[in-house]
């Protein structure tokens, strides 16, 4: 932390991990350019006193209480409620609408079109005018009254439906044969073992817990909002192009985030409810608020579309993968056929690496509302079935999971995780024991690995952290980034007290505001990597000027000044924090700092690595399963906040199992209409489906930047299902698969072993 | 017409629906009732104000009979802890206390919890030191986006109150209504745990 500032070229630090357990560390020295005037890099022989300690959320306490304000909650003056019409049909064509009854009933100020007339209706749900009055009864009343008609097209809500959907058998298995690939087959020719199957998943809802929507008002020329999203930069230049026509430039807008209910992918834009909203604001000359219903977040809100993946490969009498061919299929909604399916389904790369591979993918659209991004876009399908498929390749070939996993795996880092987990969890024993035959209850264990490829990057241009000292004693740290629940404002606070030696009780964390400076939204796991350095940087430039105060007060040379235990000064003369901060003047020491480049060449993993281990039972006579424990074993790369860092995997296993059991969204082919749209009957993860957790972080410096950290939002939520899916297989010695694993998938696999 | 309020008594729906007579109103908390001298009480269209006991204070707020008590609480009284997720009883965001018993208040009508006393998640941050149970849901981090969190504390604290120690089955039995996308449970049932231990109810 002390290390001079300025120009180098070439520092030298200590990138890797200490082993975990009894596992082997894995340290290793490598040449780092840092750009000018960068901070110095964090590596693993820096000692850290608050990064990685076990500070409390910085704003538990306000969410807890109900103080913190989500959009949902913003209450204004004047603020009128509103809501959208939805299409009822899945396909046609919108060829009359007539408002004015609804803009005459009373308590409504404003009505507007979201669709023209002889425009395309897409999915049930599609959005074909807004509302804003003075409570909801009347906005939802005034909805009654607008008379829409459509010209009905027939439609197929149903992915595996469609022309070009592959041919099923009766046991779900893809009956049309592989294309041929004549090194593929050579290597299939050459397998002691192989084993072809198909695996699927349905479509899950993000099922955020607070809606999507915004609250706007318009002031003059001005337009603040009010937006949930997980990218505030993105909404505010949607708006400001969608709004170009009203004379509306992107300085004009404020966007608002501070706090956000959940995102996990399907909040990157304004979106149809968020430019209603302003048009609203703009027609009725008031404040308007927009939150969608519970009905409208399952069926318009966007899914992690549906996967079907094909997998075939063999294994050679050592055990290892020769051959491995995968053919996936994605059941996106209809933006295929707008070229964007979405639908992608990714499988591990770091088993195959000896094997003859081929991959192929195809999306396929259906009239139901387009996909979106997921937590781990495409991995959990694809890991769960390239994982149940590999054991039971290890099944057939009689070869212990774990040890399959043991010899295919070409990442050193899982090789460590697999042992160190393995022993933890007690897998050798727990895979020992066995059922007994006519026993109701059956007990099983399983795994999965993870990898996740994204440690952040600088932006372009590059994305700022605001840093300022107050003359008592207070630091401001600022980001117009959003924290959507992963801890941003917490990760902040604890890198800028590190960096100035203070308790970081003193340094107050702001997020979610477009006048602060700009920063990534928050998707594929990068905020944290992205905005940890610049954090850094900008509490490195303010510790500088800092210094230069305490140096003229001390009648010393600045370059001698450090800040540490709440003091600053030199060897010798040394001045308490608040003391030091009295020598700022009345302006705070106000400064930005950005996020550079990762450093070049190869960082120590370009990717997150993880493994999760799994027990289920399973009630033979209902067909029921349950988690009965989980280990994750999760790279964090630099951890910022335990505490956090956990929570984040913690609740990525719970989803797992969520997806992995429970959810789905059923459609009816005849409507067209999603027929489980609410939590009643779209079932997700509950108190009483909680298993044991254990999870453990591994801090891994990979040397990327200054302050290496990496995002938990998809790493840990890659592997659960798989490990879920593979416990089962155990438990039953028949696999599953089709997710959700319910009861009547069960009892239908039970009744294929007897 | 305005009848004095007596925010003490209450009003059954069932008794508030058939029509209660004048002397029945007078104990209902009824600020603004339409209502004819010797006719049977009615209320609406439109909104009156009612007087609902929230926190221990007794607050004026602007319903009509369709309008819940979430709705009168956020909208109308601005305290908008108790959150509006699924506005069907589905998944215990909306969470507070009405006689003390935890209640989906998206699923109880404004009206009806005239003269009960409504405990919300505010309640637990209005003294100096927040209860001890908000404070162990931040050193537990039983939070993420923390959408759900009042509403999982509302529960919390009903369990706690109800059962002193309650075992891990009891938690996840009384927290079984409240939904959390982000997967707190676990450390929300560690939250509640601790509070217990400490003997805070
Ligand atoms: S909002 Fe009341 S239970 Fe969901
Ligand atoms: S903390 Fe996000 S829903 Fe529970």
């Amino acid at each position: 932390m002390t290390a001079p500032a300025g120009p180098r070229d070439g520092v030298e630090i200590t990138v890797g991990y200490r082993g975990l357990g009894g596992m082997p560390d894995r340290l290793e020295a490598r040449a780092v350019e840092p750009a000018e005037g960068d901070a110095p890099p964090w590596d693993a022989n820096t000692p850290l006193r608050q990064v990685g300690g076990d500070h409390d959320r910085v704003d538990g306490l306000a969410k807890a209480s109900g103080r913190a304000k989500y959009t949902s909650d913003v209450n204004l003056p004047g603020l009128l409620q509103a809501a959208i019409l939805r299409a009822p049909i899945a396909r046609g064509k919108l060829v009359q609408l007539e408002l004015d009854a609804a803009r005459a009933m009373p308590g409504i100020a404003a009505v507007v079109a979201l669709k023209n007339v002889g425009s395309r209706v897409r999915f049930v749900g599609d959005a074909i005018a807004a509302v804003a009055g003075a409570d909801l009864h009347r906005v939802r009343d005034a909805l009654a009254a607008i008379r829409a008609d459509y010209e009905v097209e027939p439609h197929n809500v149903d992915w595996l439906r469609g022309e070009d959907a592959p041919l099923l058998d009766a046991d779900g298995e893809i009956a049309e044969p592989w294309p041929e690939a004549v090194a593929l087959e050579g290597a299939l020719a050459l397998a002691a073992t192989t084993h072809g199957a198909t695996y699927r998943t349905e479509v899950q809802t993000h099922s955020s817990l607070e809606p999507h929507g915004a609250t706007a008002r318009w002031q003059g020329e001005d337009l603040e909002v009010w937006s949930s999203t997980q990218a505030t930069f993105g909404v505010r230049g949607e708006l400001a192009q969608a709004l170009k026509g009203r004379g509306l430039r992107v300085g004009a807008v404020t966007v608002h985030a501070e706090y956000v209910g959940g995102g996990f992918g399907s909040k990157f834009g304004a979106g149809v409810e968020g430019l209603a909203c302003c048009l609203l604001a703009h027609a009725a000359k008031a404040p308007v608020k927009l939150m969608l219903d519970r009905f409208e977040e399952h069926t318009t809100a966007g899914n992690r579309p549906a996967a079907l993946l094909q997998l075939r490969g063999g294994l050679d009498a050592e055990g290892r993968l020769i051959a491995w061919d995968v053919r996936s299929y994605g059941g996106c909604g209809f933006n295929v056929e707008r070229g964007d399916g979405g639908g992608n389904v990714a499988v591990p790369d770091y088993y195959t690496r000896a094997a003859k591979t081929r991959r192929k993918h195809t999306d396929l659209p259906a009239d139901t509302d387009p996909a979106r991004a997921m937590r781990a876009p495409g991995h959990p399908q694809g890991w769960f079935g390239a994982e149940l498929f590999l054991d039971e390749l290890a099944h057939k070939a009689g070869i212990d999971p774990l040890e399959l996993r043991l010899r295919n795996d070409s990442q050193t880092m899982r090789q460590d995780q697999w042992r160190f987990g393995a022993e933890r969890f007690g897998w050798a024993a727990a895979r020992a024991r066995p059922n007994a035959p006519d026993a109701r209850f059956r007990r099983g264990v399983g795994l999965a690995s993870a990898r996740w490829s994204q440690l952040g990057s600088a932006g372009r241009p590059p994305h700022g952290v605001q840093c300022r000292i107050h003359r008592d004693g207070s630091v401001e740290v600022r980001s117009g980034a959003q924290d959507i629940g992963t801890g941003l404002k917490t990760v902040l606070a604890l890198i800028a007290a590190e960096e100035l030696g203070i308790d970081p009780k003193l340094v107050q964390a702001f997020t979610g505001h477009t006048g602060d400076p700009s920063g990534p939204g928050s998707g594929g796991s990068t905020t944290t990597p992205s905005l940890s350095p610049a954090v850094r940087h900008a509490a490195f430039l303010a510790r500088q000027q800092l210094a230069g105060f305490v140096a003229t007060h001390l009648g010393a040379d600045a370059a001698e000044i450090d800040c540490r235990d709440g003091t600053v000064g030199t060897r010798t003369q040394r001045l308490a924090w608040a003391e030091a901060c009295k020598l700022i003047g009345p302006n705070p020491i106000d400064v930005r700092g950005q996020r550079f480049p990762n450093y070049g060449g190869k960082p120590f993993s370009a990717s997150v690595c993880g493994c999760q281990f799994a027990e289920v039972e399973v009630d033979t006579w209902t067909g029921q399963v349950r988690v009965l424990r989980m280990l994750a074993v999760q790279d964090c790369g630099l951890v910022i906040a335990k505490k956090l860092a956990e929570s984040q995997v913690l609740g990525a296993m719970l989803q797992g199992i969520s997806f992995a059991l429970h959810e789905q969204r059923i459609m009816d082919r005849q409507s067209g209409r999603m027929l489980n749209g609410d939590f009643l009957r779209y079932k997700i993860l509950g108190s009483a489906d909680v298993p044991e957790l254990d999870c453990v972080l591994m801090t891994v410096h990979n040397g990327h930047s200054s302050t290496p950290a990496a995002g938990l939002g998809e790493p840990p939520a890659v592997a659960a299902p798989a490990a879920v899916a593979t416990a089962v297989f155990h438990a039953l010695g028949e696999p599953v698969r089709h997710l959700p694993i319910t009861p009547d998938k069960v009892l239908a696999a039970l009744a294929r072993r007897a | 017409m305005t009848v004095p309020p007596d925010p003490r008594a209450g009003v059954s729906r069932r008794s508030f629906l058939k029509g209660s007579a004048v002397a029945g109103l007078a104990s209902t908390g009824l600020t603004a009732a339409a209502t004819a001298a010797d006719g049977p009480t009615t209320f609406g269209p439109g909104a009156h104000d009612i007087v609902l006991t929230v926190n221990g204070a007794e607050r004026k707020v602007a319903v009509e009979t369709r309008t819940t008590l979430l709705d009168a609480l956020r909208d109308g009284l601005d305290l908008t802890g108790a959150k509006r997720i699924c506005d069907r009883g589905a998944c215990g965001g909306c969470t507070v206390l009405l006689d003390g018993q935890p209640v989906n208040s998206c699923l109880v009508l404004a009206i009806d919890a005239i003269g009960r006393p409504v405990q919300t998640v505010e309640s637990l941050a209005q003294g100096d030191l927040p209860h001890p149970l908000l404070e162990a849901f931040v050193h537990c981090d039983a939070l993420q986006c923390g959408y759900c969190t009042p509403g999982m504390v509302m529960s919390s604290l009903a369990c706690l109150q109800q059962r002193g120690r309650p075992t891990r089955e009891q938690m996840q039995h009384d927290l079984a209504g409240n939904l959390c996308r982000c997967g707190t449970y676990g450390r929300v049932f560690a939250a509640i745990e601790r509070t217990a231990q400490a003997g805070g109810k």
